[in-house]
């Protein structure tokens, strides 16, 4: 046998070093075919025959100088601004084009986060199941996977259809980003190439890399998915701070830099950052519904135990990634202002300012049902009954902030109610509505949900340390102090200092709170070293709890659609602002009822899609039993 | 019986030495976040008097 | 695996209560948006102003439009403690201009407080007033936008309407000029109106030298004038730098021979951006 395979494979070498030797001789002949059959009759090499016509010679004339010897005196070219298409310039459908090219990038940047998400916590389970040798923990990873694989094609046929819309109905403003960003767009293109191999790979091989150094082999399948990932969406990002705050241009559009320069906008790594950080707390919240609908969907305690444990630890990512986006997103808001305050007061200040409260009505929500999730989740073990007391305290606090968040600076008033209210303000309420109360409501609510995921993570265990109270004392220290702090530095520099020293004391609120994170993280850390565990039980919370994991993306999935309205109606009536104005039909700000039923729109298509895409993954493992077989064929 | 025996070598602290500590833990954090406001406050150029009011 | 019939109708019942529960949280965010104030962002449209029958009251009120639509002033402009510039509508300007000329710290080129408001428009880091200034910039920085580039890019006749309202308000003497007919034409031009017969932008460096009437005094493309300079070789005296100058401050520089004051000097205003480099690089590349 081995004789014969070994034979055959001399055959086939000694064929391809044939065909290698035909390939190369055609290679080197072609050329001088070519050039041969041009030696003309005149006797003109070809260089002789295509010299530029034009030179006219005439008698007793000025001396013509031979072509070559000038540097070809060519003008140069003139520097191309960025294109004034004028009203009649855009094409139209029939229907909005706006609205259709609205519709499509949303549901591109749903999916889009979802699968660059998932893979991201999921290389983290994996990882987790390698150091703790639990394979729940790689199970769970490839389920995950599993239910989100879909997700990569229908992005990737959303992106698809979004090109067609932009160019279709864009044409002139993506002529003008196609020569302002150059080669990039081809890098974009390759990288898709990269991202599905890295994912079929990663996904198709999980069984086969399983142990040993395969495990180690298909991690990295794993993190290069994610690399190839996360520069995708870097450079998508460029395009879109690129419109908002144009750089590597100057005020006509003319490029004046390079692709790096046009790239690396003031607002670049604070939107690579927020979204980096909104995906993962996105596609945390989305697996989440999932878990908690198989949850529900079954009476079995094993599925449930199992299901309980997934929708937990979306919670887990979901909440985890949503604290820290404040920050970023405040850092993002800072550059805007730093940019152009212009822009900033619009958005906050300004027409857009409303918005802010619909944010914080979905960001209440966010953190109320979070919350909410973890309070439930303590009836896991009987370890919370010492924390439960906390409860009322905490829910009291996150409905007073939220109350406080949610109250409007400005109202719409008639005369008589400006007299009854004895001001275009209320007296007492009025304060509320701007940025230091809302500074002070914003931190608040983020500590006390740290403490309830804090309280949360101690229910289980009992600390053996012997300096266990003092840590405690820390602990409480810092929570009393930080939120003190927050509430002080909130009202003496908000209202009795002057405006610089306002904005600045955000910065100090959000160092408050990040310290009793990172505190309260750490601490616990060493503090339950060799922890003694109670037992939990998985599997042991109610229905109703799993409500708050459907609230989860749906307000998630709202926010984003929200501040996509956001980021798009901050540029005015400019496609790139200051650069190249926008003319379209649409080219003022919607109302912002509108937009809201635009995003309830696509919050609806999206959780369609969504289904489908769990449909896809559930159905996948459905067996037909074959017609005859034996009746009555269980699980 | 083992837990008790557990108990005795386990080195507990006292209620007065734990008292002490939380109130030195309280003056610490207080300390800590009176440093954080001069800190970030000052960073971003905005400096602040010994009692935390605008400087300059 | 197949699914047990009894746990597929629960499946199914979950599966609504799960749909219901979403659309209603959903609905319930839509609400919230539709019942806030609804206004919409308007583009700012070009409008055509007859300057042969505009008065000073009709000016006046123009610059009270602008001030609030497309100057967007009000968005830093307003009242204490929201404002983040200084509360112009509410303190009389020409006091306010006459005390920030008299600070030591000034340091502008303005000499009345027409000129005073005017700078700040243009050029508002050229005095900025004190604790408005960009965070960490000491108060050397202003964070205003220049009101005459983009996005804002307000032309000169809509600069002097505003400030002739910000005269007008405090009950002070409107000293800025209406309007002319060359101004006007300048307008038309700078609007893309139906009429049709304004000027478009000069498409190359050349039809822009004709367009601005170099060739009247320099010699140049086939010109022999001699009222200024000649440009056949100012490609090699000059740098762009100084030919761009010699073009928007004429009497910066004065070569030998010339006298000053007989070069235009709007022509800052009049070209566009496109126009003045085209201009300067065909001018650079005069070289015999």
């Amino acid at each position: 046998m081995m004789s014969g395979k070994g034979m055959d494979m001399r055959r086939v070498g000694r064929l391809w070093l044939q065909l290698f030797k035909v390939a190369i001789l055609v290679i080197a002949i072609t050329p001088s075919l070519l050039v041969a059959g041009d030696v003309a009759s005149d006797g003109l090499s070809v260089d002789q025959r295509i010299a530029p016509v034009g030179q006219v010679q005439v008698e007793g004339g000025p001396i013509v100088e031979m072509p070559g010897e000038e540097a070809a005196a060519v003008e140069k070219p003139e520097p191309l601004a960025a294109p004034r298409p004028q009203r009649k310039d855009y094409p139209g459908v029939g229907v909005s084009s706006r609205a259709i090219v609205w519709v499509v990038a949303q549901m591109h940047l749903f999916f889009g986060a979802l699968v660059l998400a998932v893979p991201l916590f999921v290389l983290v389970i994996e990882l987790t199941g390698v150091f703790t040798r639990d394979e729940r923990y790689d199970d769970m990873a490839h389920e995950f996977m599993k239910i989100s694989l879909v997700g990569f094609s229908i992005t990737a046929i959303i992106g698809g259809t979004l090109a067609l819309a932009l160019f279709m109905l864009y044409p002139d403003l993506m002529a003008y980003m196609m020569r302002v960003f150059r080669v990039q767009w081809l890098w974009y293109a390759f990288l898709f190439f990269v991202e599905s191999f890295f994912l079929y790979t990663y996904y198709y091989g999980w069984n086969a890399l399983r142990y040993g150094n395969k495990k180690w082999l298909h991690l990295t399948l794993g993190l290069l998915l994610n690399g190839a990932g996360m520069t995708i969406m870097v450079l998508a990002n460029s395009w879109a701070t690129f419109m908002m705050a144009p750089s590597g241009v100057d005020e006509t559009g003319v490029i004046t830099g390079t692709v790096w320069e046009a790239m690396k906008g003031p607002l670049w790594n604070p939107i690579n950052l927020h979204r980096f950080i909104a995906n993962i707390g996105f596609g945390g919240a989305v697996v989440g519904a999932y878990a908690a609908f198989k949850f529900l969907s079954t009476r079995d305690p094993k599925l449930r135990a199992h299901y309980d444990w997934m929708g937990y630890t979306s919670n887990f990512i979901a909440i985890l990634a949503f604290l820290p986006l404040p920050f970023a997103g405040y850092w993002l808001m800072a550059e805007i202002y730093a940019y152009s305050q212009q822009m900033g007061i619009t958005a906050m200040g300004g027409i857009l300012a409303w918005l802010f409260i619909v944010q914080a009505v979905l960001i209440g929500t966010i953190l109320l049902a979070g919350n909410f999730y973890l309070w439930s989740g303590m009836s896991r073990t009987e370890g919370s009954v010492r924390y439960q007391w906390m409860i009322k305290y905490i829910a009291a606090i996150l409905v007073v902030c939220f109350l406080t968040w949610m109250t409007p600076h400005t109202l719409i008033l008639s005369a008589r109610e400006i007299a009854t209210l004895g001001g275009s303000h209320h007296k007492i309420l009025g304060p509320l509505g701007i940025m230091p109360a809302k500074n002070i409501a914003v931190n608040l609510m983020l500590v006390v949900t740290f403490l309830s995921f804090q309280l949360y993570r101690r229910s289980d265990k009992v600390a053996t340390v012997s300096w266990a109270p003092v840590a405690n004392g820390f602990m409480v220290a810092i929570y009393i102090v930080a939120m003190l702090n927050i509430i002080f530095v909130g009202v003496y520099y908000g209202y009795f200092t002057n405006t610089v020293y306002k904005v600045g004391s955000s910065v100090v609120q959000v160092a408050s709170t990040l310290v009793v994170i990172i505190a309260g993280l750490t601490i616990d850390g060493f503090l339950f070293k060799g922890a003694k565990k109670l037992p939990s039980h998985w599997g042991r919370v109610s229905d109703r709890s799993q409500y708050a994991l459907f609230a989860l993306p749906i307000a998630f999935t709202w926010l984003m659609g929200l501040m996509g309205y956001v980021r798009s109606s901050v540029k005015t009536h400019w496609h790139v602002y200051t650069v190249m104005k926008d003319n379209s039909p649409d080219n003022f700000i919607p109302t912002i009822g509108y937009a809201g039923n635009m995003i309830t729109l696509v919050t609806i298509l999206f959780v369609l899609f969504v289904l489908f895409m769990f449909w896809i993954a559930n159905i996948s493992g459905v067996k037909q039993p074959r017609p005859g077989a034996a009746e009555g064929e269980a699980a | 019986m083992a837990e008790g025996r557990k108990a005795m070598q386990e080195k507990r602290m006292g209620r007065g030495a734990t008292l002490v500590a939380v109130m030195v833990a309280f003056v610490v954090v207080l300390a800590v976040f009176y440093g954080l406001d001069h800190l970030v406050m000052g960073i971003q150029g905005l400096p602040l008097n010994p009692d935390l009011s605008p400087a300059g | 695996m197949t699914v047990p019939s009894k746990e597929k109708g629960a499946g199914m019942g979950v599966f609504v209560k799960a749909m219901l529960f979403s659309l209603g949280l959903t609905l319930v965010f839509t609400l919230v948006a539709n019942l806030l104030p609804q206004v919409e962002g308007e583009a700012p449209v070009e409008q055509k102003v007859d300057l042969g029958s505009l008065t000073m009251d009709d000016f006046v009120a123009l610059g009270e439009n602008l001030f609030i639509g497309k100057g967007t002033c009000t968005l830093c402009h307003k009242p204490p403690p929201l404002g983040r510039a200084p509360d112009i509508q509410g303190e009389n300007m020409m006091e306010t201009a006459r005390q920030r000329l008299a600070d030591a710290r000034y340091k502008g080129k303005a000499e009345t407080p027409e000129e005073y408001i005017h700078e700040s428009m243009v050029d508002p880091s050229a005095y900025v007033v004190a604790g408005w200034g960009k965070k960490g910039s000491n108060d050397s920085e202003s964070p205003m936008p220049h009101v005459d580039k983009p996005p804002i890019q307000l032309s000169a006749l809509e600069t002097d309407a505003i400030i002739a309202w910000l005269q007008s308000k405090d009950g002070n003497e409107v000293t800025v000029e209406l309007p002319s007919a060359e101004a006007s034409a300048q307008v038309a031009a700078a609007a893309p109106t139906a009429a049709g017969a304004a000027p478009a932008p000069a498409a190359s460096g050349e039809e822009a030298i004709k367009k601005y009437g170099c060739l009247a005094c320099h010699a140049l493309l086939g010109s022999a004038a001699s009222l200024g300079p000649s440009l056949e070789d100012v490609g090699r005296r000059l740098s762009a730098e100084q030919i761009r100058q010699n073009i928007l401050q004429p009497n910066a520089q004065i070569s030998d021979g010339f006298t000053p004051d007989v070069m235009p000097k709007d022509f800052a205003e009049k070209m566009t951006v496109k126009e003045l480099e085209m201009i300067v690089n065909l001018l650079a590349e005069q070289q015999q």
